[in-house]
């Protein structure tokens, strides 16, 4: 067989079974070894793309199918019901309008840092997340983080109301804080300090954007935001 | 009337169950080779993941067009390259820029052993015309009809580039320009 014929089909095919080729290589100890040769290379080229998948990724798959379901069966409920919520969200926004003050963000925020939320965020996210995927969402905030923040266990946009916001649940000394990236002239209206009976708030202007930490330990909370400060930069 | 409707929602719910037990059995299959396959055709972690995401989310909700489990694996290879596709669609400027992304920086593949980082190197930096066959066939172990099939091309193309693409790597590997009359043809 030709020798050019031969080392292309193998270039091309490695594993090629082709029969006039498996009696090329054993009639030409030469055709046998660039054969065995390329196999070797071939190898190493499998070796080389099994790159490692993020941990936890198959339950995260699983678990976001479930999510995407659960919100499905949620819209296709009668109609009636439908109706129900809606009045009652209708009061209930009344009311709060009403008798809470317009008090919008820092409502959202606790939304946001409730503990069967964060539960479910963290689930979805795996484990730790690290400082690149961070930065590459933290640029749609034309934002860095450059520095220490603690162990992030989910990052993940998140809408305050209709504000977009970057939500990072970070791991606390006991249970979680939570830290908001907002812009700032959607966020005006928040207050520096801010709490409820379980949680405590503050935020603070960091050149273009607000920076809001929410967690049911203040002195966490106060640790955290003085990470921040010199951690992010916009 | 009311026990017809609960007969009714228990076969339903036996249906969704298998649904979520042939889904489950997909993912723990395939995620691996899918996420390998769109880190190398994408080199972006987060995209990449998302991108799996995504197909995973179409599977699902198409899973009942998929008859035979055999043919689940070129089936999701099809969703992931539609799903990689669309997302040009909706950033069309970055069209342009995805082969001259060169990717100097083989860590973002993760840590490996040296002379797994030259070859991830020389791999990345492979045109994608030549890089996705060949990650059709080796990681995925697609023969030369399924990947023709896959990239709708003929074979005989399919296998000129399969043939091309370990040609630049090995000389690439020798440090060697090509040499003329051998490559050609």
């Amino acid at each position: 067989m030709d020798e050019l014929i031969f080392r292309r089909t193998i270039y091309a095919e490695p594993n090629t079974t082709d029969p006039d080729i498996i009696q090329a290589a054993k009639d030409d100890p030469a055709k046998q070894a660039f054969w065995v040769e390329v196999k070797a290379m071939d190898a190493q080229l499998a070796q080389a793309m099994n790159i490692p998948v993020p941990e936890n990724f198959a339950d995260k798959l699983i678990l976001r199918q479930g999510m995407d379901e659960f919100s499905q069966k949620r819209q296709k409920r009668p109609w009636y019901i439908a109706l129900a919520a809606s009045i009652a969200m209708v009061v209930g926004i009344s009311y709060m309008t009403l008798f809470a003050g317009n008090n919008g963000l820092a409502n959202d925020v606790y939304a946001h840092a409730n503990h069967e939320y964060m539960k479910k965020e963290i689930a979805m996210s795996g484990q730790h997340v690290s400082q690149y995927a961070i930065n590459q969402k933290m640029a749609t905030f034309n934002g860095v983080l450059s520095g220490e923040i603690g162990e992030v266990l989910s990052a993940n946009y998140c809408y305050l109301g209709t504000t977009k916001s970057l939500h990072m649940i970070i791991k606390g000394k006991t249970g979680f804080v939570n830290l908001f990236v907002v812009e700032d002239n959607n966020s005006k209206e928040l207050k520096e300090d801010f709490s409820t009976d379980v949680l405590v708030g503050t935020s603070f202007l960091l050149q273009s954007a607000k920076i809001i930490i929410v967690g049911d330990d203040r002195e966490q909370v106060s640790r955290l935001q003085k990470v921040a400060q010199s951690a992010f930069r916009f | 009337m009311f026990s017809r409707n609960k007969n009714q929602h228990s076969s339903v719910s036996i249906d969704m169950m298998e649904k979520q037990t042939r889904y489950e059995a997909l993912v723990k299959a395939f995620h691996a080779d899918l996420f390998r396959y769109a880190m190398w055709l994408i080199k972006d972690k987060v995209i990449a993941e998302d991108v799996v995401q995504e197909t995973f989310l179409r599977a699902w909700k198409s899973l009942d067009s998929l008859k035979d489990e055999a043919a689940a694996k070129s089936w999701l290879i099809t969703i992931l390259r539609r799903e990689n596709a669309r997302r040009f669609e909706r950033k069309q400027f970055d069209l342009v820029d995805i082969d001259d992304v060169a990717v100097a920086d083989p860590h973002i593949f993760g840590d490996v052993a040296l002379e797994h980082r030259e070859l991830r190197r020389i791999m990345s930096n492979l045109s994608e015309e030549y890089r996705e066959p060949l990650m059709m066939q080796i990681l995925m172990g697609f023969s030369g009809d399924e990947i023709a099939e896959q990239l709708n091309l003929n074979k005989n193309t399919v296998m000129t580039r399969l043939f091309r693409a370990r040609n630049q790597i090995k000389e690439a590997l020798l440090g060697e320009h090509p040499k003329g009359e051998q490559v050609n043809g």
